[in-house]
C-alpha cells in the first residue's frame, strides 16, 4: 500500500537506488529524506522488520526485505527503559542504514502497533525505497559478491555523520564496505550498566547485543551485566559470560580477540557466544573466519545438531562464518548447516564453552534453539 | 537407506503398502485429496513399493491404472478394505491421505481388531493419536495436558444439557459435532431458541455435540506442520483467514503467508503447533487451527488435523513446498534430513519456506444450484470449489482470485450491489454470504470509513484498507473521465487516447493493482457511456484490446516470477510459475519454443465441471511431457493434481481469463492451444482467441460455434435428416404460448444465463409455466427463453469419442438409469450398456458418423440422445472432452483423453473397433449429492445439476457393480425401516417389481397414503404415514424410525414438489439414504438379488 492515497494526480516522491554494480533502480522514497550508502544485505524472514532495522548486526547495511508487503502490523511502541516491554525492538534505534522494499504499508492498526513504519523511519533520519522488484534485487545481491548501493532520494540531505562512529570514515555519496572497519565502538555500550540483579550473574560483552538476549537470561533469573567492547574484563566478576551478536569482520575488532583469549577464555567459566560472538570466541581458539558469499539473513535455516543427531529451525543474520577445517583441539563441531554444511555452533570437549552462529533469541524468527539458553543458564 | 525395516525386500518379494482414497468428491472433501494421494503415490512407487488403492472415485488421477500399482474401485468401508487386505495381504496401510473418510475407516479397522488379524501395520500417525484428535473430549485433555489454551467446550447429548451448558458459559455459542468432517452439524446460536434449533438437528446425525464459546470477531489462523519419526518438526506455512472466526475456513477467503500478526504472536503459535504435533506423535503432517484475539496477545487452539487436508493442499500450491509427497516420505520411515527439497534440488527437506509474494484462496460457491439453501455463511462449509491468486500485493491477488473464482473478466469492480440499497449492504455486512467482498467494496464506494466496515465485518483494518485503496482508485477513475454528455458509441480509439492520458507510472500501479484491461474500458465505459447501453462482453472484450494496445505500446507487461521455496536465497530451475505487474524482472526470459504446447485446465471446481476436467488436463499435460513437447498448463485450482508443478513441463498458476491467456501465449509463443480438455471454462475461450490469431489444436472454431449455437447445430441436424427434441427461442410469452399449443405440456424451459438465479425447470402444466417464468425479470429479444419439448419415460443415452477430420476413431455408448429429465451430471450411466437393443446402438452410431462428419469435428466429444419406442432424438453435442470420458476410459481401457491428444497433436490413429461385450466387467458411475451440508436443500435431482461428485465402481454383473457404486455414494441398506411414497400410479405398479426385494430385508415399511393403500390392497404390511395428522411421516423420520427413504414425485408441477420436500429435507437432515428417481431407486432394489453373492465374493476387481 503506498503512502499515496491518490493514483492519477498525488506525486510521489522519487528515490533511487543506485548499486555498485553500476545498476540503477527506481522506486518512491519513503521514510526520512536522507541519502545514505552501506553493504547491500537481503532477509527472506517475512515478518520481523522492527526486530531486524534494530538489530545492531545490521550497522551500515542496506537491508533488502524479498517478502513483498512490509509495515503492515506497524511498530510495536518502544517503552523506555524497559526491555521487557518493548518486545518487538532489539536496541533504542534503527541500526540499518536505510531499506528497500517492494510495498510498504502506510497504516498502523495492529493491538500492539505504536506507530507505522514509515513514521518510524522519518523520526529516526532512515530513508527507504518502496515500489523495487524485490526478487530481482535479491537475484543481483545472490550473484554479486560484495555489493554496495545508495539510497538516494530526490533532493535529499547527506545523512548526518554523527550519527554513527563508522560514518566518519566515509566521503558521502561513497560506496561504502563497512566491514572494512572495526564497528565496534557504533554499537557497543559505552559504560559499564547492570540491568537487573538476579541469582547468577552473567557479563555480556556487548559487540551490539541484541535485548532478547538480555530478556531470556533475566527470564531464567540471572543478574546482566553489560560490558563496553574495550572495558577490562579482568576487573568484572560474574558466574559467566556471553559474547553477543554484532556487526562487520571479527577480525577488524581491535584487541577484542586477544583480551577475549587473555581476560575469558582463561577463566573456565561458562562461556556462551552468539553470532559474531560465536566468530570472536573461536578466532580467541585459534580457529579462523571466513567472508560468505551473501550469508545467511533468514529465519529458516536449518541447523543440525551432531551429538544430538537433531535439526532446528534457526533465525541468521552473518556474512563471517568459521572455517571447519580450522577448528581447534579440544573444540568439537556442534551445529552444522544443513544445505551448505557450514559451521554453524561448536562445543569446548571438557570445559563450558559454547558457541553458536545462529540466534537463540530468535526475535525475530523461530525460538527453537532458545534451550542453548537453559543449557547455558544450567552451566552457571 | 532409513526405511523402516518391514519394507526392506525379503528375497525378491516387494512390500505391498495400501493407500486409501477418499471416495467421491463431496463439499467438504473434494479434489484436494486427488492431490495429495497422487503425490503419494509417486513417492511411494519411486521407493520400489507397490501401491494398492482403494478409492471409488473413477475420475481421479491416483485411479489411473500404473505398473506397480493396482486399484481397486470399490467403497472406502471396513468390509470392502478387509476383503482386499485378505486378497492382497499387504505389509501395511496409510490412512492420512484420503481425508476423513479413510482416516474413519483405518480407525474403525483398528477397533475391530482386523489389522491386527491380517498383521497390517498402520504407517505415519498412530490411530490411538488420530482418535485423541478427533475426539473433542480426549483432544481437551491432551491441550490441557500441555498447556495449550482451548476454549471452553462441554460435550452434550441432549438438547437440555446444551441449554444448561451454555446458561454457564454464556451466549453467543457455537455448537458442533463429533467425528464430523467440513464442520457438519456446526452452529452459531445467540439465543436459547437457536441453540435448540441446532442442538435437535445436530443430535440426529452424532450422539455428541459440544457447546462452545464463540470467538465471533477473532483472527483465525492455521499452521501447517511437518514432523518425522525422530521428532524433527518444521511448519511449511501459516494461513490467515480474511473472514474472522464464524465463518468456516472452507468458506472463508485465505491468504498465505500470515499478513496482519506480527513476528511476536506468530512465533507464539508456531511454538505451541510444534508442541501439539510432538504431544500428539505426528508422524508425517498435521494442521493445527487458532483463533487469535485482535485486541490483545490471547489465542485458543480451535483443532487439529492428523492428516492432509484441504489446507495442506493449499499449504503446497502457495510455497511450492510438496507436502504430500514429503508426508509419504516421512510416513515409510524416511527423516526429514534424508530428503532435499525437490524444488531446489540441493537443499534440505528440513525446510520453512520463504515466500516473496502473496496468495490469496477465494472459494467457489454454487448456492444459486440449490433452491432453498440460505446464502449465508457460517461455521458449516457450503463451498464447492476453490481458486488461489499468486501475485505481489494483496490488491493484485484479490483482483486477480475474484476473476479466477467468478468466470467474468472483472474483478472487484463487479458491481454487485450496485443497486443495492444501504441497508441491504449493511445486512450484508453483518451477516456474510458469498458475496460479502462485493458489499464492502460498495459501501466504501458510497463513501463509508473504514471503522464503519470494521464495525460491522470484524475483517482486520489490513485488509479493508486495501479494499478501501481499490475504491478510491475506480471513483478518481470515474471521476477523471466523466463527461457530461453520455455517449451512445464508444470507439476504440477514443478508448485509447483516454488512457493514454495517464502517465505510464500510474497505468503500471493500475495494473499492478490487478486491474485488467477488460475492467479499465468497463470504468470508462461506465464513466461516459449512456447507462441506456448495454454492451455484451464480447463487444467489451474486443474494445478493450485499445488498452492492451496501449500497454502494450508503453512497455507495460507483465514479469513472470518463480516460487521456488527460498525466494531466491538459492538459484533454482524451478518451473511453477506467476505472472505479476508488480516487478521489473522475469524469471524466464521469453524463448520461442516451437514445440511448446499449453493446455488450458479447468478452474475451479463448481458443479457440473470437477475432478474429471482435471483428469483430461493432466492426462492431456503428461502426453506431451512424455511426447518431449515443452508441456505448458494454465489452472488456477490449488485442489488439483495438474497445478502440481511435476505434471508439466512448466506450470503458470494463472487465470484463466482471456487477456492473461493471451500474456502466456505472448510469452512462450506456443506451438498451439488445447482448450477442449477443461471443461466449459477453458471451451469458451476457444472463440476468442481464435479471432486473436491463436493456434487452437483440435476443433476448429467452426466447429465449436456449429455445435454450440443451438440455431446453427438444430438447422445442421434437420439438414442431416437427424431427429431432435422440438424447440424454440421464444422472445414473448405469446411465442411460448403459441409452441406450447403445437407440441404440449410438458416442456423444459432454459432462460438466458443473463438472468441469473433462474434455472433450468421442466413445467407440466400452465401453473408451473407461470411459475418458472414469474421467476425471470422479462424475456425479450436480446434475453429470449429456450423452450423444448420435454419427451416423458424416455431413456437418455451417451455416445463419447474422438474423431478426427471429420472422422469418427472411437466412440462408445453409455446409457443411463434414470429416464430422460435428469441431468447428465446427475444421472447414473452404465457402461457398457445394459439395455439398449443392438439397432438403437447401430441407429446412434449412424447419427454419431453424422453429426462427427457434419461439424467436421477433430477432437474428443460427446453426444446425448434420447430415445423412446426406437426413436432417436440428439439432444446436444459437446465438441470437447466430457465428464465422462475417465469412466468411459477406464473402463473400456482405451484412454480417451490420450487418443483425443494423438488426434490434436496431428499424429497418425487408426479407426479403432470395441466389441462392448468383451469387455470383461460392468462399470457403474454414480453422482455424489452434498445436500445433507446444504440447509434447506430440496435433494430432488431434475434438469439442473447438483451433484458435487460421482464414482464408478466394476462389477461381474451389473447387480454388483449398481450396489457398490450406491454404497460408495453413501445410499446404504436400510437397517430400521423404510418410508416409501411411489409417485404416480403408472410408476406404483412398475415399482411392485421390486417391492419382494423391499420386503425380504425385514425392516418395517413406512408409506405414505396413497402408497400404503396400493401395497395394502396387494396384501403386504405397511404402517400408514400422512402429512398433517400423527402418524405423521415427517416424524417417523426425526423419531428415527426410518433411515431410507424412497421419495417419487408423482410429476414435476410445483404442488407435488412442494408436498414432497418437506420429507426429503428432514431425510437429509437425519442422515437418511435417500433415492428420488424412479429407475435408479428400482434399479437398487433389483441389486439386493446379487447382494449375498457379492458379500461373499472372494476375487474383487481391479484395474
Amino acid at each position: 500500500m503506498e503512502r499515496a492515497k491518490k493514483i492519477l494526480n498525488e506525486k510521489y516522491k522519487k528515490a533511487y537506488l543506485k548499486l555498485s554494480n553500476g545498476v540503477k533502480l527506481e522506486g518512491n522514497a519513503v521514510g526520512a529524506d536522507v541519502s545514505v550508502s552501506g553493504e547491500m544485505v537481503f532477509n527472506t524472514g517475512m515478518l520481523g522488520y522492527s526486530e531486524a532495522m534494530t538489530d545492531p548486526s545490521y550497522l551500515g547495511q542496506i537491508l533488502v526485505f524479498s517478502f513483498c508487503l512490509i509495515g503492515n502490523y506497524g511498530i510495536p511502541a518502544l517503552k523506555d527503559g524497559n526491555l521487557f516491554m518493548s518486545k518487538g525492538h532489539e536496541s533504542s534505534s534503527i541500526k540499518t542504514q536505510g531499506i528497500i522494499v517492494s510495498d510498504i504499508y502506510d497504516g498502523c492498526y495492529h493491538h500492539d502497533g505504536g506507530s507505522s513504519l514509515e513514521d518510524w523511519m522519518k523520526k529516526q533520519d532512515v530513508p527507504g525505497i518502496s515500489g523495487i522488484d524485490t526478487r530481482y534485487l535479491v537475484q543481483m545481491i545472490r550473484e554479486n559478491r560484495n555489493l554496495s548501493g545508495r539510497i538516494v532520494p530526490e533532493g535529499a540531505k547527506p545523512q548526518d555523520k554523527n550519527k554513527f562512529e563508522f560514518l566518519k570514515n566515509f566521503k558521502n555519496n561513497e560506496y561504502i564496505d563497512p566491514a572494512k572497519y572495526n564497528l565496534m565502538p557504533s554499537v557497543s555500550t559505552k559504560e559499564r550498566v547492570i540491568l537487573w540483579k538476579g541469582l547468577k550473574k552473567v557479563a555480556v560483552i556487548d559487540c551490539g547485543a541484541k535485548w532478547n538476549i538480555m530478556r531470556m537470561l533475566a527470564e531464567r533469573d540471572c543478574e546482566v551485566e553489560l560490558l563496553p567492547w574495550d572495558s577490562d574484563f579482568s576487573e568484572v566478576k560474574c558466574d559467566g559470560w556471553v559474547i553477543s551478536n554484532g556487526p562487520g569482520d571479527p577480525k577488524n575488532t581491535g584487541d577484542l580477540v586477544e583480551r577475549i583469549k587473555k581476560d575469558v577464555l582463561s577463566l573456565d567459566k561458562p562461556i556462551l557466544g552468539i553470532c559474531l560472538g560465536h566468530q570472536l570466541l573461536s578466532l580467541a581458539s585459534g580457529a579462523k573466519t571466513k567472508r560468505l558469499n551473501h550469508g545467511h539473513r533468514s529465519h529458516n535455516q536449518p541447523v543440525f545438531s551432531l551429538p544430538e543427531k537433531k535439526a532446528y529451525m534457526s533465525s541468521q543474520n552473518h556474512r563471517y562464518a568459521v572455517e571447519k577445517s580450522s577448528i581447534q583441539s579440544g573444540w568439537e563441531l556442534w551445529f552444522e548447516n544443513a544445505n551448505d554444511n557450514s559451521v554453524e555452533g561448536l562445543r569446548h570437549k571438557t570445559k563450558p564453552f559454547m558457541s553458536v552462529q545462529f540466534h537463540p533469541e530468535a526475535s525475530s524468527g523461530p525460538n527453537d534453539t532458545s534451550w542453548i539458553m537453559d543449557e547455558f543458564v544450567n552451566l552457571l | 537407506m532409513p526405511i523402516l525395516d518391514f519394507l526392506l525386500p525379503k528375497g525378491e518379494k516387494k512390500q505391498k503398502v495400501i493407500l486409501l482414497g477418499s471416495g467421491a468428491l463431496s463439499i467438504g472433501q473434494a479434489g484436494e485429496f486427488d492431490y495429495s494421494g497422487s503425490q503419494a503415490v509417486k513417492a511411494l512407487e519411486e521407493e520400489g513399493l507397490d501401491v494398492i488403492i482403494i478409492n471409488p472415485n473413477i475420475a481421479s488421477v491416483q485411479t489411473n491404472r500404473g505398473v506397480n500399482k493396482k486399484v481397486y474401485l470399490y467403497p472406502i468401508t471396513p468390509f470392502w478394505v478387509e476383503k482386499i487386505i485378505k486378497i492382497e495381504k499387504p505389509a501395511a496401510i496409510i490412512s492420512s491421505f484420503g481425508g476423513q473418510t479413510s482416516l474413519n475407516c483405518v480407525i474403525a479397522l483398528e477397533k475391530s481388531g482386523v489389522l491386527k488379524k491380517y498383521g497390517v501395520k498402520v504407517l505415519g500417525t498412530q490411530v490411538s493419536a488420530l482418535e485423541m484428535s478427533e475426539d473433542r473430549e480426549l483432544f481437551a485433555q491432551k491441550m490441557k495436558s500441555i498447556d495449550a489454551p482451548i476454549a471452553k467446550s462441554h460435550a452434550v447429548s441432549t438438547v437440555k444439557e446444551a441449554l444448561e451448558t451454555a446458561e454457564q458459559i454464556g451466549y453467543p455459542v457455537i455448537t458442533r459435532s463429533a467425528f464430523a468432517l467440513g464442520g457438519l452439524g456446526s452452529g452459531f446460536a445467540k439465543t436459547a431458541a437457536e441453540l435448540k434449533k441446532l442442538t435437535q438437528a445436530a443430535l440426529m446425525s452424532s450422539p455428541q455435540v459440544l457447546i462452545e464459546k464463540s470467538l465471533h470477531g477473532w483472527k483465525e489462523i492455521e499452521y501447517e506442520v511437518m514432523r518425522d519419526k525422530t521428532g524433527n518438526t518444521i511448519t511449511i506455512c501459516n494461513m490467515e483467514n480474511f473472514d474472522p472466526m464464524g465463518i468456516h475456513t472452507g468458506d472463508s477467503i485465505v491468504i498465505a503467508p500470515c499478513q496482519t500478526i506480527n513476528n511476536i504472536e506468530n512465533n507464539m503459535l508456531r511454538d505451541m503447533a510444534i508442541k501439539i504435533a510432538h504431544s500428539v506423535g505426528i508422524v508425517g503432517e498435521c494442521n493445527v487451527q487458532y483463533a487469535l484475539n485482535p485486541n490483545d496477545y490471547g489465542f485458543y487452539v480451535i483443532e487439529i488435523n492428523a492428516r492432509l487436508s484441504r489446507s495442506s493442499a493449499l499449504a503446497s500450491k502457495a510455497t511450492g513446498y510438496p507436502i504430500a509427497y514429503i508426508a509419504a516420505k516421512i510416513v515409510i520411515g524416511f527423516d526429514l534430513l534424508d530428503l532435499k527439497n525437490p524444488v531446489t534440488g540441493t537443499t534440505s527437506a528440513f525446510y520453512e519456506p520463504s515466500l516473496d509474494y502473496v496468495t490469496l484462496k477465494v472459494p467457489r460457491w454454487d448456492l444459486n444450484k440449490f433452491s432453498g439453501v440460505s446464502k449465508n455463511l457460517g461455521t458449516q462449509m457450503k463451498s464447492v470449489g476453490e481458486v488461489m491468486a499468486i501475485g505481489r500485493n494483496f490488491c493484485e491477488v484479490m483482483q486477480k482470485a475474484l476473476r479466477m473464482v467468478n468466470e467474468n473478466e472483472d474483478g472487484i469492480t463487479v458491481n454487485v450491489f450496485k443497486d443495492a440499497s444501504d441497508e441491504d449492504i449493511e445486512k450484508e455486512l453483518l451477516s456474510p454470504t458469498n458475496l460479502r467482498v462485493f458489499a464492502i467494496y460498495e459501501t466504501f464506494k458510497r463513501g463509508k470509513t473504514l471503522e464503519y466496515a470494521y464495525e460491522k465485518t470484524k475483517i482486520d483494518y489490513w485488509f479493508l484498507s486495501h479494499i478501501l485503496y481499490l475504491a478510491n482508485i475506480e471513483t478518481e477513475l470515474l471521476s477523471f473521465f466523466e463527461t457530461k454528455v453520455k455517449k451512445d458509441i464508444v470507439a476504440a480509439q477514443e478508448l485509447y487516447d483516454a488512457y493514454k492520458q495517464i502517465p505510464k507510472d500510474r497505468m503500471q500501479r493500475l495494473k499492478s493493482m490487478g486491474f485488467s484491461d477488460f475492467q479499465l474500458t468497463k470504468i470508462y465505459l461506465s464513466a461516459c457511456l449512456n447507462s441506456k447501453i448495454k454492451l455484451s462482453i464480447k463487444e467489451i472484450r474486443s474494445l478493450s484490446f485499445a488498452v492492451r494496445k496501449l500497454r502494450k505500446k508503453l512497455g507495460i507487461l507483465p514479469v513472470v516470477k518463480q516460487i521456488d521455496t527460498t525466494s531466491s536465497e538459492y538459484p533454482t530451475k524451478s518451473n511453477y510459475l506467476y505472472l505479476t505487474y508488480d516487478g521489473i524482472h522475469s524469471d524466464m526470459s521469453s524463448k520461442k519454443n516451437e514445440k511448446s504446447i499449453i493446455t488450458l485446465g479447468s478452474g475451479s471446481y463448481r458443479i457440473g465441471s470437477s475432478l474429471e476436467f482435471d483428469w483430461c488436463s493432466v492426462m492431456t499435460s503428461s502426453y506431451f511431457k512424455n511426447k518431449k513437447n515443452d508441456s505448458v498448463i494454465i489452472n488456477c485450482n490449488p485442489e488439483t493434481v495438474s497445478t502440481d508443478y511435476s505434471a508439466s513441463d512448466r506450470l503458470y498458476f494463472e487465470e484463466l481469463s482471456f487477456e492473461r491467456v493471451l500474456d502466456i501465449i505472448d510469452i512462450e509463443t506456443p506451438k498451439g492451444v488445447i482448450a477442449c480438455m477443461g471443461g466449459q471454462n477453458p471451451n469458451n475461450l476457444i472463440q476468442p482467441l481464435s479471432e486473436a490469431k491463436v493456434n487452437i489444436l483440435g476443433h476448429s472454431q467452426k466447429s465449436v460455434d456449429a455445435a454450440e449455437d443451438r440455431e446453427k447445430f438444430s438447422a445442421m441436424l434437420d439438414k442431416l435428416g437427424i431427429d431432435q427434441p422440438e424447440w424454440t427461442s421464444a422472445v414473448s410469452l405469446d411465442d411460448i404460448e403459441e409452441f406450447i399449443k403445437k407440441v404440449g405440456f410438458p416442456v423444459l424451459i432454459r432462460p438466458s444465463f443473463v438472468l441469473s438465479g433462474t434455472l433450468m425447470n421442466v413445467a407440466s402444466d400452465k401453473q408451473s409455466l407461470d411459475y418458472y417464468l414469474s421467476l425471470t425479470k422479462d424475456i425479450s429479444v436480446d434475453f429470449p427463453v429456450v423452450i423444448s419439448k420435454f419427451i416423458l419415460d424416455a431413456k437418455e443415452i451417451e455416445c463419447d469419442g474422438v474423431a478426427k477430420g471429420g472422422e469418427v476413431i472411437l466412440s462408445l455408448v453409455s446409457e443411463h438409469i434414470e429416464n430422460a429429465g435428469v441431468h447428465s451430471g446427475d444421472a447414473t450411466m452404465v457402461f457398457p450398456a445394459q439395455k439398449i437393443y443392438a439397432r438403437t446402438v447401430n441407429v446412434i452410431k449412424d447419427i454419431v458418423r453424422k453429426i462427427v462428419k457434419g461439424l467436421d469435428l477433430n477432437g474428443p466429444f460427446n453426444i446425448q440422445f434420447i430415445a423412446k419406442d426406437n426413436d432417436v432424438k440428439v439432444i446436444e453435442c459437446n465438441a470437447r472432452a466430457s465428464r465422462s470420458f475417465p469412466f468411459i476410459s477406464k473402463v473400456s481401457g482405451v484412454n480417451f483423453a490420450e487418443l483425443a491428444c494423438k488426434v490434436m497433436n496431428d499424429e497418425k490413429v487408426k479407426k479403432i473397433l470395441i466389441d462392448e461385450s468383451e469387455i470383461p466387467y460392468v462399470g457403474v458411475k454414480a453422482s455424489m449429492f452434498s445436500f445433507q451440508r446444504l440447509d434447506g436443500a430440496d435433494p430432488v435431482v431434475g434438469v439442473e445439476m447438483a451433484s458435487t461428485g460421482e464414482v464408478g465402481c466394476l462389477g461381474e454383473k451389473f447387480n454388483h457393480a449398481m450396489y457398490l457404486s450406491m454404497e460408495a455414494t453413501q445410499i446404504r441398506k436400510p437397517k430400521k425401516g423404510i418410508l416409501l411414497s411411489t409417485g404416480r400410479e403408472k410408476d406404483k405398479v412398475k415399482f411392485m417389481e421390486v417391492m419382494d426385494n423391499l420386503y425380504k430385508l425385514g425392516v418395517p415399511v413406512y408409506a405414505t397414503k396413497g402408497s400404503a393403500k396400493y401395497l395394502e390392497d396387494r396384501g403386504y404390511s405397511v404402517n400408514t404415514v400422512h402429512w398433517n395428522r400423527s402418524p405423521r411421516a415427517v416424524d417417523i423420520i426425526i423419531d428415527g424410525k426410518v433411515d431410507f427413504v424412497i421419495n417419487i414425485n408423482k410429476n414435476l408441477s410445483v404442488d407435488e414438489l412442494h408436498n414432497n420436500s418437506e420429507i426429503r429435507k428432514i431425510a437429509v437432515k437425519c442422515g437418511c439414504s435417500i433415492l428420488t428417481n424412479l429407475e435408479k431407486a428400482m434399479a437398487y432394489l433389483r441389486a439386493y438379488d446379487s447382494y449375498n453373492e457379492l458379500q461373499n465374493i472372494e476375487k474383487c476387481i481391479s484395474l
